[in-house]
């Protein structure tokens, strides 16, 4: 498998003394390009941490990731930073939009973040038609909806066209219907040169995913 | 700051109050031809308010040389026994007949002198001598040595009258006290008239002295406590910001603690101990940093103007400082704990959103641009940082333009209104002589001398006379009235009208140094800096009539373009002295300066308040806004970019707060300064266009170096740590 994301015994703990906790504990997952790839487990169980480590957000105890040809252990802040910008999309449960930004640009915000707001623009434009987004586009947070706000951000994720999309619970703040509709445009996402790795406690999201793994004990089981 | 603001202001408004009591300063000092000591006692004696009177032979223009040190213009005091008049700061009183002196602490510090060292004296007409020093001592009827040219020194009577070779008991001078300063001028309209046979008599009163040294540290004192109110602001400003956003963040303790039975007054009280705790040994280090760091310069200043610092008597101010800064620490932190512990608990255990509901703005969406979002989205803050930032540009800009005024004033003479650059000491004859030297467009005498209103003998003036029309030489503005056109007419400076109650149409009855009078009708007031207004203008005619023997200096004006050193040099080559004029006398020149850097070091000050002002503004958006910080880093920012979120809230602020702080200085700052400062004359205290674009650089850098240290303290915080942030 042409792998765009692979982690090998990955290790990482949270907490100190008897309070200490190994919530990954030799984690090694690989991702293809075009795979839409699921994490299942139950609150607590390390998989926002597997997707942290995996977008170069937090670093490892122990353990090697490489994400597009780049071996984050390797890398200091200034080369994670790139990597986020060229390679990674995030999306996020509670959305983490600006709110004292329009829809618009909190897409655009990645693109401007990279030096390439102007160049961005017809890609925007692009994806804001393609998620159905024309009436949020100019709106500020506050006024969308969850399902809107989600694709907002989904649309945020994808405006540096990202070889890696990383989803942590999309679906988690969302009614079925909205739920239903992010998980279509994240199966349609994943794709191509891209992947996507979901992350989700819900059996039924994992559905769309190519591939489901479950992560219980600090441990990866497909 | 507010430890250096209240050790300067307090030092510097009871310093000369401190000096002249432990001094036991005259309430009039009175200086006449030398006179057997009988014929003046016997006048004095005659005064119905005096309470105490010593007499003195004053020698003036005495050489005084210590090792390679020189200087011809020191005035030796013969002191009897008695009241002195001055504090001896360190040493002893000189033995009666004995070769010893007491110098004046300026002296002392400038020349290096030590007690036991020797100070050799001699003079025209003065016997030369070895004096050895044995005390140092400070008066306070006169700025220091070397802001005066002339150093004190005080020996006994005996070793002066003795140097100088007059006969025994000769005396020049008297230092009068009085039982009632309020009936200080019927005193001194009696001595006058009883002053016939003593000639040039002139007199200083205590209150005038106080007046002239305070008058140039009023200013001070007045920015001083603009400063102090600027600095109390903005701690207040951004600790009731803090503990808002402080109190947001422990929003669910509260709420458990209310749940569990505490009330409102207990959870506030609380937070207000807690507070109390951290800001009383942060705020007993910053008054005693603050108080420590203007000591020294502080100590100089009181040395200039000869008078003594508080010592110990600082320290009850200083705790109540410390007292109010800590309680209004505990208030800003009690406050909010109070309000949000007043709420339901079930609202207060559910927390709440720090952001609140932002309104569509027309700003760029790039990171400085959602740093003005950022920014906006605390409106309330926001108006307070820019509030506490315009006062502190308008002080600082206030500052600078003092600052500015005062060295143009030591050296533009066109700052007093005066159009001659070169006086020459010579006959008025020789006018004509001077007209033909190249460069020279015009030359006039010029007459000047001192006098005192007869009707109140402690309010002296300058009288300046030109032939003609005096404004060609000097033509400070006209603030009402007319200028003069005959004989008997004057202009007088808004100063003097303003203490003798005179306006056009009023009489100016003048007492001349040789005892006669001459009356001018006031025809107008003029805005006069010079002599802090207290100058008439009037023509030579009946003051040569008065004083025949009144010789005058000749006003030269230059050509335009003509360059004042050349022209002086060849008015110097043609046999004339040429003396440069400048804005003040040479006597204030240095105090001029002190003045100047200390304004400069406390607009410095004032600008790092500025960037206190804007690192707590942004730590708190910082703080507050940190899940957002994590998100852009999350889509790629980097550490520049953060920065720059940060600077846009910034520089916003700093971009309109340096705008209202120009509006503010020049409308309100400026002109309550200049009236504040000299309500004899219109002070041209507005910025110049180099001071506002100086502070407005300023007020870019510090919103810069603001962000930088906020968003490394952001970039410090793990990405992952600010996503789960609530």
């Amino acid at each position: 498998m042409d792998a765009i994301a692979s982690a090998r015994d990955l290790v990482k703990s949270y907490g100190t003394g008897r309070a200490a906790r190994r919530v990954l504990d030799g984690v090694s997952i690989d991702v293809g390009r075009g795979e839409l790839v699921a994490v299942l487990g139950r609150s607590g169980s390390g998989k926002s941490t597997l997707l942290h480590l995996l977008g170069g957000l937090d670093r490892p105890d122990a353990g090697t990731i490489q994400v597009a040809g780049v071996r984050l252990e390797r890398e200091g802040e200034a080369g994670l930073t790139a990597l986020r910008r060229r390679h990674v999309g995030f999306v996020f449960q509670a959305f983490h939009l600006m709110p004292e930004l329009t829809g618009i640009e909190n897409v655009l915000l990645p693109a401007r973040l990279a030096g390439d707001g102007t160049a961005a623009a017809a890609r925007v434009h692009e994806l804001i038609g393609l998620l159905e987004l024309r009436e949020a586009a100019d709106r500020l947070p506050d006024a969308l909806s969850g399902g809107e706000q989600q694709r907002i951000a989904l649309a945020r994720a994808l405006v540096n066209d990202p070889s890696l999309v990383l989803a942590d619970e999309p679906t988690g703040n969302l009614d079925a219907e909205s739920a239903a509709l992010v998980l279509r445009l994240l199966r349609e996402v994943a794709g191509g040169e891209r992947a996507v790795v979901l992350v989700t406690h819900d059996r039924e999201a994992a559905r769309h995913a190519d591939r489901v793994l479950e992560l219980r004990e600090g441990k990866l089981a497909a | 700051m507010l430890g250096a603001a209240v050790t300067v202001s307090l030092s510097l408004a009871t310093g000369f109050d401190r000096a002249a009591n432990r001094a036991g300063l005259a309430d009039v000092i009175a200086r006449f031809d030398p006179v057997p000591l009988g014929e003046v006692e016997a006048r004095t004696r005659a005064l119905a308010n005096l309470r105490a009177v010593s007499y003195r032979l004053e020698l003036k223009g005495v050489n005084i040389l210590a090792g390679a040190q020189f200087n011809g213009h020191a005035k030796l005091h013969g002191v009897p026994s008695g009241p002195r008049g001055y504090a001896l700061v360190a040493g002893r009183e000189p033995l009666a007949g004995a070769d010893e002196v007491v110098i004046e602490r300026g002296l002392a510090e400038s020349w290096g002198l030590e007690i036991g060292e020797t100070l050799e004296v001699d003079g025209w007409r003065i016997l030369g001598a070895a004096l050895r020093i044995v005390g140092v001592a400070v008066t306070p009827d006169s700025v220091a040595f070397p802001l005066t040219n002339g150093p004190r020194l005080y020996s006994s009577y005996d070793v002066v009258r003795r140097l100088a070779g007059v006969e025994p008991g000769t005396v020049n001078l008297a230092l009068l006290w009085v039982h009632d300063r309020a009936q200080l001028d019927l005193t001194l309209a009696q001595a006058r008239a009883a002053s016939f046979g003593v000639r040039e008599l002139e007199f200083v009163t205590r209150d005038g002295v106080r007046a002239l040294i305070n008058q140039a540290a009023g200013i001070v004192i007045a920015l001083l406590v603009a400063f102090s109110l600027v600095a109390l602001a903005a701690a207040g400003v951004m600790l009731a910001a803090s503990s808002a956003a402080e109190v947001q963040r422990r929003l669910p303790a509260i709420g458990l603690l209310r749940t569990l039975g505490a009330s409102p007054a207990a959870v506030a009280a609380g937070y207000a101990a807690e507070a109390a705790l951290v800001a009383a040994p942060a705020a007993l280090l910053g008054l005693g940093l603050g108080a420590l760091v203007v000591a020294r310069p502080t100590g100089r200043l009181l040395s200039a103007l000869n008078e003594l610092g508080p010592g110990p008597a600082l320290l009850l101010p200083l705790a109540g400082c410390l007292l109010g800064t800590v309680g209004l620490v505990a208030l800003a932190a009690g406050l909010p704990a109070w309000r949000a512990a007043s709420r339901r608990p079930v609202e207060t255990l559910a927390g709440g959103d720090v952001a609140s509901a932002p309104r569509r703005l027309r700003l760029g969406a790039g990171p400085a641009g959602l740093g003005m979002r950022l920014a906006l989205a605390r409106p309330l803050r926001t108006a307070a940082t820019i509030a506490v930032l315009a006062a502190s540009a308008s002080v600082v800009l206030l500052m600078l333009a003092l600052a500015t005024l005062l060295g143009r004033l030591e050296s533009d003479p066109s700052t007093l209104g005066k159009r001659y650059s070169l006086t020459v000491a010579a006959p008025a004859r020789e006018a004509a002589a001077i007209r033909r030297v190249a460069g020279v467009d015009d030359a006039a005498p010029r007459y000047e001398l001192p006098a005192a209103d007869s009707f109140a003998l402690g309010e002296g003036f300058t009288v300046v006379a030109f032939n003609g029309d005096h404004t060609d030489y000097e033509a400070p503005p006209l603030a009402s009235g007319r200028r003069i056109r005959g004989a008997g007419e004057a202009e007088v400076g808004l100063g003097l009208a303003q203490a003798l109650n005179l306006r056009p149409g009023t009489m100016l009855a003048a007492q001349l140094p040789s005892g006669g009078e001459t009356r001018f009708r006031v025809v107008g007031v003029v805005r006069a800096l010079e002599a802090e207004g207290r100058i008439a203008y009037v023509q030579p005619s009946r003051l040569l009539e008065a004083e025949p023997g009144l010789q005058p200096s000749l006003a030269v004006l230059l050509d335009p373009g003509a360059s004042r050193d050349a022209v002086a040099a060849r008015l110097s080559t043609a046999g004339y002295f040429a003396e440069r004029v400048g804005g003040v006398t040479a006597e204030n020149s240095g105090f001029l300066d002190v003045l100047a850097a200390l304004l400069l070091s406390l607009a410095g000050v004032v600008g790092l308040v500025c960037v206190y002002a804007l690192v707590q503004m942004l730590a708190l958006t910082a703080h507050e806004r940190r899940r957002a910080l994590a998100v852009i880093r999350a889509l790629g920012a980097s550490r520049v970019q953060v920065a720059a979120v940060l600077a846009g809230s910034g520089l916003l602020v700093a971009a309109i707060a340096a705008a209202a702080g120009i509006v503010l200085e020049r409308f309100v700052v400026a002109p309550a300064a200049a009236s504040l400062a000299a309500s004899y004359v219109t002070l041209p205290l507005a910025a110049g266009p180099l001071h506002m674009l100086v502070v407005s650089l300023g007020l870019t850098v510090a919103a810069l170096v603001a962000a930088a240290w906020a968003g490394r303290g952001a970039i410090r915080r793990p990405i992952v740590a600010g996503l789960r942030e609530n």
